[in-house]
C-alpha cells in the first residue's frame, strides 16, 4: 500500500477540520472539527509507524495518547461551552465578542 | 486487499467529514462525526493497527461523541435545519483550507510519494501494552496526571457558583 | 513708604552728582581701569576717567536730574516708586556714560538708558499712545544701537584696545576708522532722533513732563553729542563721517524746525525743537575744529538748562490746565486767565522761550553766536564747504525757531486782538471748542516744590550765555538778531490777524511717519502673516496630519479587532499558510 494514500487522507481530514473551524457557528460543531483534526493526526501517526516499524510501535502508541488527550481536551472544551451557554443564553462563536475593546470616542 | 479495504474507508470517512462540516442540523452533524469516526477507527485496521482502532471505537464512539450529543442536548441545540450555521467567512475559510490542503499534500507527496508500507501485522493489543507499559510508562503517567487535571477542570468550569 | 525711600534716594543721587562734579572741578585729568581680562590680543575690561567733559557733562546732568526729581515729587502720584527709581537709574546710566572710558562700560550705561526710556515713557500705561511711543522709542535707539554696538568692535579691534583715551587716530587704518565711526554714527543718530531716525522723540510725549525734560535735556539724547565730543578725535579724523554728520544736522536742523512750526502741541512743539537745536549742536561738531566742540558742548550746557526748563513748564500746563494741547490752552487764554494765574509759570517759560529762540541776552542767543562763530570761522579760514553749509542751515533754523518761539508763546499766552475772546485759528477742527467753557475759578498757580525748578532754571537760563567769557563777534550778533527778528515778526503778524496757516505737508511733518509705516511696518506685517500662514497651514498641517493619519490608522486596525476568536484564528491560519509557502519558496 503506498504511503501516500493515508498521508493524503489525513490531510483531507485535517483540512476539512480546519475550514469547520473557522467556518462553523456553533461552538459544540467547531469542538468536532477539532476532533476532526486530531484523527487526522492520529492517522499520520499510525501510518508512519507502520510504514516506519521501529519495533517500539512508538506511533501506535502516541496516536492512543492523542485519543487520550482528545477525551481529556474534549471534556474542557465542553464545559467551557456549557460555560459560554450559562452567561450568553447561546453558544454562537460568532457573537461571543468579549473579547472586542468597547467603544470609546476617540480623543 | 488492505489497499481497497483502506480506500473504502478512506473515502467514507472523507464523506462523512464533508457533511460534519457542512451539514444544517447540528446533531446529524455529530452523527456523521460517528460515522467518520467509525471510517477512521476502519483505516487504522486497515494500516493493521487494531488495538488503536478499537481505542478509537472505545473512546471516540463511545465517549467522546455521547458527551458531544449530551453537550448538544445541555445548549438546547435544535433540531430542524439552521440556515446560518456557518458564519460569512465561511467562503474565506474554504480557500484558506483548499490553499492549506494544497500545500500539504504536495508536500506529502513529494517527500513520500512513491514509499510503500508492507504489510506486516504489528498492531495487537500486546505489543502496544508492552511498549507502554516498558518504553513508554513515564508519559503514560504524566499523561493520567493530565487527565486528572483535566477533570479538575471540566468540574472546576461547569459549577455553579453560589452567586448565580 | 516705598515710594518715600525711592523719593530720597533720587533727590539725594542728583545731589550726590552735583557733589561729585565739585569735588571733580580743577582736578586733573585721570584714569581708572578695572576687571581687565584679556580675549586674544584685546583687553576688554571697565574704566573711568576724569576730565573737563566728565565734569561738565556731570554738573549738567546732575542739576538737571535734580530739577526733576524735586519737580516730580509734586507733580507725579501715581506710581512714585518705580518712577523715582528709573528716573535715578536714568540718571546713573547717564552719569556711566559720562564718566566711561572703556567703551564696554560706556556701552552698558548706553543701552540702560534705552531701556529707561523705554519704562519712563509707558509710565502711563493705560494709555495707547504712551505704550505705542515707548514700543517705538525702543525699537528705533535699538536699531541706532546695532551700529553701535558693531562700531564698538570694528573701531576697538581695529586700534587693538577698547580704551577711549588709547584709541589714536594715526594708528587706525582710514578705512577701519571711516568704517567704525560710520557705525557709531548710526547709534548716534538713533539716540538723538536725528534724520532718518527722528520720529520717535515726538511719539515720546505721553510720557511724565519731567521725564521728557530729562531725556531732552540732560541724559539719553544729549548722550549723542556727548559720544562724539568724546571720540572727537576719532571722527575728526575720517572726513566722510563728519561730512555724512553735517549733512544729517543740516537737514535734520530744518526738518525739525518746520515741523515745529506746524504742531499743535506746546510738548511737541519742544520735541521738535529738541530734534532742530541737537542738529545745531551736531553740526557745530561736524566742522571739525575745536572751536566747533566747544560751540556744540556750550550749546548743550544751554539748551540743558532752557530745554528743561520749557519741558517743565509745559509739564506745569498739563498738571494745572490737564493738557497741553493748544486749543485747550486757549480756552482759558480767551478769557484771559492762563497768563494771571500762572503768573511764575508765564514769566519762566518767557525766558525760556527767548533763550530757545535766541533774544539777545539770554543764554541761548550766545551759545548759538559761537556755533555761528565757529561755522563762519571755519567757512571764511579755511574756505570749507561744510561750513558755509552750517552757516546758512543754523541761520535759517534760528529763524524757523524764532518763528515758532513766538508762535507758541504768543497763541499759549495772549488773547488774539483780531479775533477779540472769538474763535481761533486751532478751534476750528474742534467743534466742541465754543460749547465747553472751562471752569477757570479752579485754576491755580502750581505749588512751590515745582516752581522752585522752574525759577533756578530759569536763572540758568539767562546766566549761563554768560560764564564762558563775553566774546562777541558783533557781525554775527547782529546777524542773528535780525534773522531772529525775521522770524519773529511773521509770527506776530500772523498771529495778530488771527491765522495760523498749517501746509499739509509740514503738519504730516513731511510724512515720514506714513512712509516709515508703508515701508517697514506694512511689509513686516505681511512678512508675519505669511509666517504666521506657513507656521498654521504648513508646518501645522504636518504635525495634525500626523495625529491625524495616526487616528486614522488606528481606527483602520480597530475594525481587525473584532472581538471574534474566528476571526483571529482565521488571521492566524493564514499567516502560517503563508509562512508555510515563504519557506517553501526560500528554500526552493
Amino acid at each position: 500500500m503506498p504511503l501516500v494514500l493515508p498521508l493524503l487522507l489525513a490531510v483531507v481530514l485535517f483540512c476539512l477540520g480546519v475550514y469547520g473551524v473557522l467556518a462553523r457557528r456553533n461552538a459544540v460543531t467547531i469542538l468536532m472539527s477539532l476532533e476532526l483534526m486530531l484523527n487526522a493526526v492520529n492517522l499520520n501517526l499510525v501510518a508512519f509507524d507502520a510504514w516506519h516499524l521501529d519495533g517500539l510501535a512508538t506511533g501506535q502508541t502516541l496516536a492512543v495518547f492523542v485519543i487520550t488527550l482528545a477525551a481529556a481536551e474534549i471534556g474542557l472544551g465542553l464545559a467551557i461551552v456549557l460555560l459560554l451557554f450559562r452567561g450568553h443564553g447561546h453558544v454562537d462563536a460568532d457573537a461571543a465578542r468579549d473579547l472586542v475593546e468597547h467603544e470609546e470616542s476617540p480623543t | 486487499m488492505t489497499t481497497a479495504l483502506f480506500a473504502v474507508a478512506g473515502a467514507v470517512a472523507v464523506a462523512a467529514a464533508v457533511m460534519v462540516v457542512t451539514s444544517r442540523r447540528i446533531v446529524h452533524a455529530a452523527l456523521w462525526l460517528v460515522v467518520t469516526l467509525g471510517a477512521v477507527a476502519g483505516c487504522f485496521g486497515a494500516l493493521h493497527a487494531e488495538f488503536v482502532a478499537l481505542v478509537q471505537i472505545l473512546v471516540y464512539v463511545g465517549a467522546i461523541v455521547v458527551l458531544v450529543l449530551f453537550a448538544l442536548m445541555l445548549t438546547k441545540a435544535p433540531t430542524n435545519p439552521l440556515p446560518n450555521l456557518t458564519t460569512a467567512r465561511s467562503p474565506f475559510a474554504a480557500a484558506v483550507a483548499v490553499v492549506l490542503a494544497l500545500l500539504l499534500g504536495s508536500g506529502v507527496v513529494f517527500a513520500f510519494g512513491n514509499q510503500k508500507i508492507q504489510p506486516v501485522p504489528a498492531g495487537s493489543a500486546e505489543t502496544i501494552g508492552t511498549s507502554i507499559f516498558k518504553t513508554w510508562v513515564l508519559p503514560f503517567e504524566i499523561l493520567s496526571v493530565l487527565l486528572l487535571a483535566a477533570l479538575i477542570g471540566a468540574i472546576a468550569l461547569s459549577q455553579r457558583k453560589k452567586e448565580d | 513708604m516705598i515710594a518715600t525711600v525711592w523719593r530720597v534716594a533720587g533727590v539725594g543721587f542728583s545731589l550726590l552728582l552735583i557733589l561729585i562734579a565739585g569735588l571733580l572741578y580743577g582736578v586733573a585729568p585721570e584714569q581708572t581701569s578695572f576687571l581687565n581680562s584679556s580675549v586674544g590680543d584685546l583687553t576688554i575690561g571697565f574704566a573711568v576717567r576724569t576730565d573737563d567733559l566728565t565734569v561738565l557733562l556731570l554738573a549738567v546732568v546732575g542739576v538737571v536730574a535734580t530739577c526733576v526729581q524735586v519737580y516730580s515729587l509734586s507733580y507725579l502720584h501715581e506710581r512714585a516708586a518705580s518712577y523715582h527709581a528709573l528716573v535715578t537709574l536714568f540718571t546713573a546710566a547717564m552719569a556711566t556714560v559720562v564718566v566711561a572710558d572703556s567703551l564696554f562700560l560706556l556701552l552698558i550705561g548706553w543701552e540702560v538708558m534705552g531701556a529707561c526710556s523705554y519704562l519712563l515713557i509707558s509710565h502711563y500705561w493705560e494709555r495707547r499712545d504712551a505704550r505705542s511711543g515707548a514700543v517705538k522709542a525702543f525699537l528705533m535707539t535699538r536699531l541706532g544701537d546695532v551700529g553701535f554696538l558693531f562700531g564698538i568692535f570694528v573701531l576697538g579691534v581695529g586700534a587693538g584696545t577698547f580704551r577711549i583715551s588709547e584709541l589714536d587716530p594715526a594708528q587706525i587704518s582710514p578705512g577701519v576708522l571711516t568704517a567704525g565711526t560710520l557705525l557709531l554714527l548710526v547709534g548716534v543718530v538713533g539716540k538723538s532722533a536725528q534724520v532718518p531716525l527722528q520720529t520717535w522723540l515726538p511719539d515720546a510725549m505721553p510720557g511724565p513732563s519731567p521725564v521728557s525734560a530729562l531725556i531732552h535735556a540732560a541724559t539719553m539724547v544729549a548722550a549723542g553729542v556727548f559720544l562724539i565730543a568724546r571720540l572727537y578725535d576719532v571722527f575728526s579724523a575720517s572726513a566722510t563721517t563728519m561730512t555724512v554728520l553735517a549733512v544729517i544736522a543740516c537737514v535734520t536742523m530744518l526738518f525739525a524746525a518746520l515741523c515745529a512750526m506746524a504742531a499743535v502741541e506746546v510738548k511737541r512743539v519742544l520735541a521738535w525743537s529738541t530734534v532742530s537745536q541737537l542738529a545745531i549742536m551736531f553740526s557745530a561738531l561736524s566742522l571739525g575744529t575745536q572751536e566747533g566742540r566747544h560751540a556744540a558742548l556750550f550749546h548743550l550746557v544751554t539748551h540743558a538748562a532752557f530745554k528743561g526748563l520749557l519741558f517743565l513748564c509745559a509739564g506745569v500746563l498739563l498738571h494745572q490746565v490737564g493738557s497741553a494741547a493748544f486749543v485747550v490752552l486757549r480756552r482759558y487764554t480767551r478769557r484771559g486767565k492762563l497768563r494771571k494765574t500762572l503768573r511764575v509759570t508765564f514769566v519762566t517759560m518767557t525766558i525760556g522761550l527767548a533763550a530757545l529762540a535766541g533774544v539777545p541776552g539770554f543764554a541761548g542767543f550766545f551759545s548759538k553766536d559761537t556755533v555761528l562763530e565757529a561755522a563762519w570761522e571755519h567757512a571764511h579760514k579755511d574756505g570749507s564747504a561744510i561750513g558755509w553749509v552750517v552757516l546758512a542751515s543754523v541761520g535759517l533754523t534760528a529763524a524757523f525757531t524764532a518763528f515758532y518761539c513766538a508762535r507758541l508763546w504768543l497763541w499759549v499766552f495772549f488773547r488774539t486782538p483780531a479775533l477779540a475772546g472769538a474763535m481761533g485759528a486751532f478751534e476750528q477742527d474742534d467743534p466742541m471748542a465754543d460749547l465747553e467753557d472751562p471752569d477757570t475759578s479752579k485754576l491755580k498757580e502750581a505749588p512751590w516744590l515745582m516752581l522752585g525748578p522752574l525759577v533756578l532754571l530759569a536763572v540758568a537760563a539767562i546766566g549761563l550765555g554768560y560764564v564762558d567769557g563775553l566774546h562777541l563777534n558783533w557781525v554775527i550778533a547782529l546777524g542773528s538778531t535780525v534773522l531772529v527778528l525775521f522770524g519773529v515778526l511773521p509770527a506776530y503778524s500772523l498771529w495778530s490777524r488771527g491765522a495760523d496757516p498749517r501746509p499739509v505737508v509740514l503738519e504730516r511733518e513731511f510724512g515720514m511717519d506714513r512712509a516709515y509705516h508703508g515701508l517697514f511696518v506694512v511689509p513686516v506685517r505681511w512678512l508675519s502673516k505669511l509666517s504666521v500662514l506657513g507656521d498654521r497651514d504648513v508646518i501645522g498641517a504636518y504635525v495634525r496630519a500626523v495625529g491625524r493619519s495616526g487616528t486614522l490608522a488606528s481606527q483602520g486596525f480597530r475594525l481587525l479587532q473584532t472581538g471574534n476568536v474566528q476571526t483571529y484564528l482565521t488571521g492566524a491560519v493564514v499567516g502560517v499558510v503563508a509562512l508555510a509557502i515563504l519557506a517553501g519558496v526560500i528554500a526552493r
